[in-house]
């Protein structure tokens, strides 16, 4: 595939210069030619989808366990998915004696399994991370972060402490990360590896060489940040061996044209509800054509910014400022922004669902974990903590369950989407927030 | 690493006899004192400062994070994720490649004798010459051993002279020497203090002074050890603020101080301010730093100033937000406020306004809560969890203004005691809406301006200005920030560097006497050895 910068800021959509709204969508839905299909086995990924203030827990909750509960109000744009899809309501997050941060604690207890001391920054990896030394290796990226709402700094994928790893802040940079320069297009028949490559490679070698040089002169905490660089050199020289190999996939996809504009990225409503689907399609056909296992979308940040044109508000400030309707005993504006996060949820599945390989979807050969920071984001309360899972892993995940208000501390899901995805793992998470048992009624 | 630093440290101590104030030590001691990221300006800088402006970097870099009020404390603890060396290293591929490619060759300190095979004399005169450069010291002998056997291996490979140079270029911009600026100390006798080598000390000065990596002078004044003697130092120092380029300097730290990069990601509702755009964003940041820089240097001001000036510089864009007149040419204007427009200084410009507020309302507690840290290095704990926001909030509330609302957390006691500091300085400014256009009325409600913070009433924003000008915690709080930004250190008080605050107070808070001051003293070179590793555990 031929790609550069010129071509892809200068370019055009059909013969007109695209900027945002539908022409950029219909360039992504171009087809370029179906894959090619190499009968291995289709891999298991796992996916999360982040977003801030939480649900309000009279709306969300379904009213009975198990399956065949009634549909609530604030799931309900999740309905096309249902028995792809299991809602756990009811978790528990223990800080121990760690304090509440706010709009931090939940999220981080959610995906670690750790409550954290400080705002900002993990105790371990998180989740995706875990999960990526087992499921992840031997392909481009080991995992993917994207931000819907244009912020690099928006993710939640994390190698621990403050080392979070960036989120592509547009569709523009994710594509040009996933199908940019580096990209080998699948589709393509006359294959064959780019010399470039091989060479850039032996240089990632010759930087590793120096690693004994560099560390000698080090103090400890700079000792452990060269540790981190040069196992950062290591993973890009071993993303340039994947680019060296020949692809083959299953999926029945087509690998999208680049996009001739970006697109504006940012916390106004109208927008997340064009980019996040953008970004979650790119994900998806990255998942599908085998660039990663791991792809993390969030559409906000923990205090979720998100506003609807002509509330001086948002979302974070109406969980706050909004009082409680007495007649309806809920925050009316609140609760549109929970149904508004839902349906960017059901947006993410949509893409995910839509690309068949094997005997299903891409979706039931994935897990996808949708966490938040707040149970009840008005008094920052973290105790039911809404979490959603969906997608079969491969039919080693049973779905279409409520798993209902049992008291399990929150780590519970993070252990069984563990146990599901095949890592060994006998315990999951520290203090009370320490688990040993999975949900295994839902584990195949 | 640092063997041929050492060499040409021995050597000077042995001409200059005492005339050094480091103590010979043998050159195994010698430590990273500290490794900072380069930030991405500080990157862009010195890859145009090496090779030239028409090489273009193309990439994005790792977002920071600020710590103790200024990104810049962060890079001295971070590393580099996978995501970000990715971005790196296509980088380093692509400079090397713009530098080796055919129009650039002519730039490069010699040409081979065939460009099809490896010179070995040919190459290690570029690798030598630029890896001097992008290291900030010289390449040992066994680096640029190694440098060379890369580029020849590669030669061989292409057959392309420049590809194998290329290649090897491309190593250099992707080892943490070059991505980091690591600062290497010689230990003290005791082995208790120690002090930055002339190579570290040439480098803190550039990257502080000048946001870029050190020029050809600055570094040969470290290689003759010049830099190591105070007049030495006084004659580079004097150079350095003598010229231009401190603006750049001096602007990257405020725009770190003022969090302007706050910017990158504010977005204000269309809906009800149709005048926002993001080119707006760049404008308003551009002209604040205008504004700074303009006082602070070129009219060498007395920097409390900043909070009460009606001077601005003002584009095309900014004069229709504020809704004054612009001439017909010209980029950028200098433009006085009149006395009756309520502004004063860089508290009312459309970036400190802007930047804390809610994307379709003003905030008086974001900003009240911004303006304390930012300018009085006063940050403002979190709001405990539980806190019942109905008080502030009844829905049949006769509770108008914002003030009204906000007003009521005085009757809690947990509330009051963060909101009485915040609340003032944020209710001051609500002449101001969300992207900083004046206004008097809220829902039809005169706007009431007035204010009290610890005893002290005022009114309006210039009330205000007046304030924070008098406070003596805010020129302290300017001074503290440059110390901590110019080291990559945390500071909690001005007796970190107590002669260079005397200076700053004495000169009546001009911003050159404080740096000239700071950089001058040899205490400002000081830097402790790292704790041995059994003595870190958790960070």
């Amino acid at each position: 595939m031929k790609f550069n910068r010129r071509s892809l800021l200068r370019g055009s959509c059909q013969g007109a210069l695209a900027v945002m709204g539908l022409p950029f969508l219909d360039c992504f839905l171009n087809s370029k030619g179906q894959a090619q299909t190499s009968g291995r086995p289709l891999p298991t990924r796992f996916n999360t989808f982040f977003w801030g203030c939480g649900l309000t827990s009279s709306l969300w909750i379904p009213k009975t366990a198990g399956t065949g509960y009634e549909m609530t109000v604030q799931l309900k744009p999740l309905e096309p998915y249902r028995k792809k899809l299991n809602v756990f309501s009811g978790l528990r997050v223990p800080l121990d004696s760690k304090p509440n941060g706010q709009h931090w604690s939940g999220l981080a207890a959610a995906i670690t399994g750790i409550a954290p001391f400080r705002g900002g920054e993990f105790e371990s990896r998180t989740i995706d991370q875990q999960v990526a030394e087992v499921i992840g290796k031997g392909v481009r990226f080991r995992s993917v972060a994207a931000s819907s709402s244009g912020d690099p700094k928006q993710s939640y994928s994390s190698l621990g402490g403050t080392n979070h790893l960036p989120s592509e802040p547009t569709p523009l940079s994710l594509y040009t990360r996933l199908f940019g320069p580096g990209f080998q297009d699948p589709t393509k028949g006359d294959w064959k590896p780019d010399p470039r490559i091989l060479m850039q490679k032996s240089v990632l070698s010759a930087v590793a060489e120096d690693r004994k040089r560099v560390m000698q002169t080090l103090g400890s905490s700079d000792r452990a940040r060269m540790d981190q660089y040069f196992t950062s050199v290591r993973q890009t020289e071993l993303q340039m061996e994947a680019e060296l190999q020949r692809p083959s996939i299953e999926a029945k996809v087509s690998i999208p044209e680049a996009p001739s504009a970006d697109i504006v990225a940012n916390n106004a409503s109208p927008n997340l509800k064009v980019v996040t689907p953008l970004m979650a399609r790119l994900g998806a056909i990255a998942l599908a054509t085998d660039q990663t296992r791991i792809f993390n979308l969030s559409v906000s940040s923990p205090q979720n910014a998100m506003f609807v044109p002509g509330d001086p508000l948002g979302f974070h400030q109406s969980t706050h400022e909004e009082p409680v309707d007495p007649k309806l005993g809920y925050q009316p504006r609140v609760h549109q922004y929970n149904v508004a996060s839902m349906e960017l949820f059901a947006a993410f599945l949509k893409e995910l669902d839509a690309i068949q390989e094997g005997d299903g979807t891409l979706l039931d050969h994935s897990l996808v974990m949708a966490f938040t920071d707040q149970a009840y984001a008005r008094i920052h309360s973290v105790d039911g903590l809404p979490i959603l899972v969906a997608g079969g892993a491969g039919g080693r995940m049973k779905t279409g369950y409520h798993i209902a208000g049992d008291n399990s501390p929150v780590s519970r899901v993070g252990l069984t989407l563990q146990k599901a995805l095949g890592v060994s793992v006998d315990n999951w998470g520290k203090e009370s927030l320490q688990v040993r048992t999975p949900y295994t009624e839902l584990l195949a | 690493m640092q063997k041929l630093v050492h060499a040409a440290l021995s050597l000077m101590l042995a001409i200059c006899g005492g005339a050094v104030s480091v103590a010979a030590a043998p050159t195994e001691s010698s430590y990273v004192a500290s490794l900072r990221r380069l930030t991405e300006q500080e990157y862009r800088n010195t890859i145009a400062d090496i090779f030239g402006k028409e090489i273009e970097v193309r990439g994005s870099f790792e977002p920071t994070i600020r710590s103790n009020g200024l990104a810049a404390v962060s890079t001295a603890s971070l590393s580099v994720t996978p995501v970000g060396f990715e971005s790196f290293s296509k980088m380093a591929n692509d400079i090397a490649a713009q530098v080796t490619a055919e129009k650039y060759r002519a730039k490069l300190p010699c040409a081979p004798k065939d460009p099809k095979a490896h010179d070995d004399a040919c190459a290690g005169k570029i690798l030598s010459h630029y890896g001097r450069l992008l290291f900030r010291r010289p390449l040992t002998d066994a680096e640029l051993d190694n440098r060379l056997g890369l580029s020849r291996r590669m030669t061989e490979r292409t057959n392309d002279f420049y590809a194998g140079v290329g290649y090897s270029l491309s190593m250099l911009l992707q080892l943490p020497d070059f991505i980091f600026r690591s600062e290497v100390a010689i230990p003290s006798a005791d082995g208790k203090s120690g002090t930055l080598d002339s190579y570290s000390r040439a480098t803190r000065l550039s990257f502080l002074m000048w946001n870029t990596t050190p020029d050809a002078e600055l570094l040969r004044a470290a290689e003759s050890g010049e830099l190591n003697t105070s007049e030495g130092l006084a004659k580079q120092v004097d150079r350095l603020m003598a010229s231009p380029r401190l603006d750049a300097g001096m602007s990257a730290f405020f725009d770190d101080m003022l969090q302007l990069d706050t910017f990158d990601t504010v977005s204000k509702d269309s809906l009800l301010y149709p005048k926002w755009g993001s080119a707006m964003a760049t404008s308003a940041r551009e002209e604040t730093l205008r504004t700074v820089i303009g006082l602070a240097l070129h009219d060498n001001g007395d920097i409390r100033d900043l909070m009460t000036t009606r001077q601005t510089y003002i584009d095309r864009r900014l004069a229709v937000l504020y809704r004054v007149p612009f001439p017909f040419t010209g980029d950028w204007v200098k433009y006085e406020f009149p006395a009756d427009s309520g502004r004063s200084g860089i508290l009312t410009q459309i970036s400190m306004l802007s930047m804390f507020s809610h994307p379709g309302r003003s905030s008086p507690t974001k900003r009240g809560v911004a303006l304390l840290n930012i300018f009085l290095c006063s940050p403002t704990p979190e709001p405990p969890n539980d806190v019942d926001f109905s008080v502030v909030n009844d829905p049949n509330s006769p509770l108008k203004t914002l003030r009204e609302r906000l007003m009521a957390h005085a009757t809690n006691k947990v509330c009051a005691s963060c909101h009485t500091r915040s609340d003032p300085i944020g209710l001051s400014l609500e002449g101001f809406d969300t992207i900083a256009g004046y206004r008097t009325t809220e829902n039809g409600v005169p706007i009431d301006v007035s204010a009290t913070i610890e005893g002290r009433s005022f009114s309006g924003a210039q009330g205000l200005g007046q304030y924070i000008h008098d406070n003596p915690q805010y020129p302290a709080c300017v001074a503290r920030r440059l110390y901590s930004y110019s080291r990559g250190v945390r500071s909690w008080s001005v007796n970190d560097f107590p002669d260079a605050y005397q200076a700053f107070q004495n000169s009546g808070f001009r911003l050159r006497a404080l740096l000239k001051s700071m950089v001058l003293s040899d205490s400002f070179y000081a830097a402790a050895p790292p704790a041995p590793a059994n003595e870190v555990g958790s960070k």
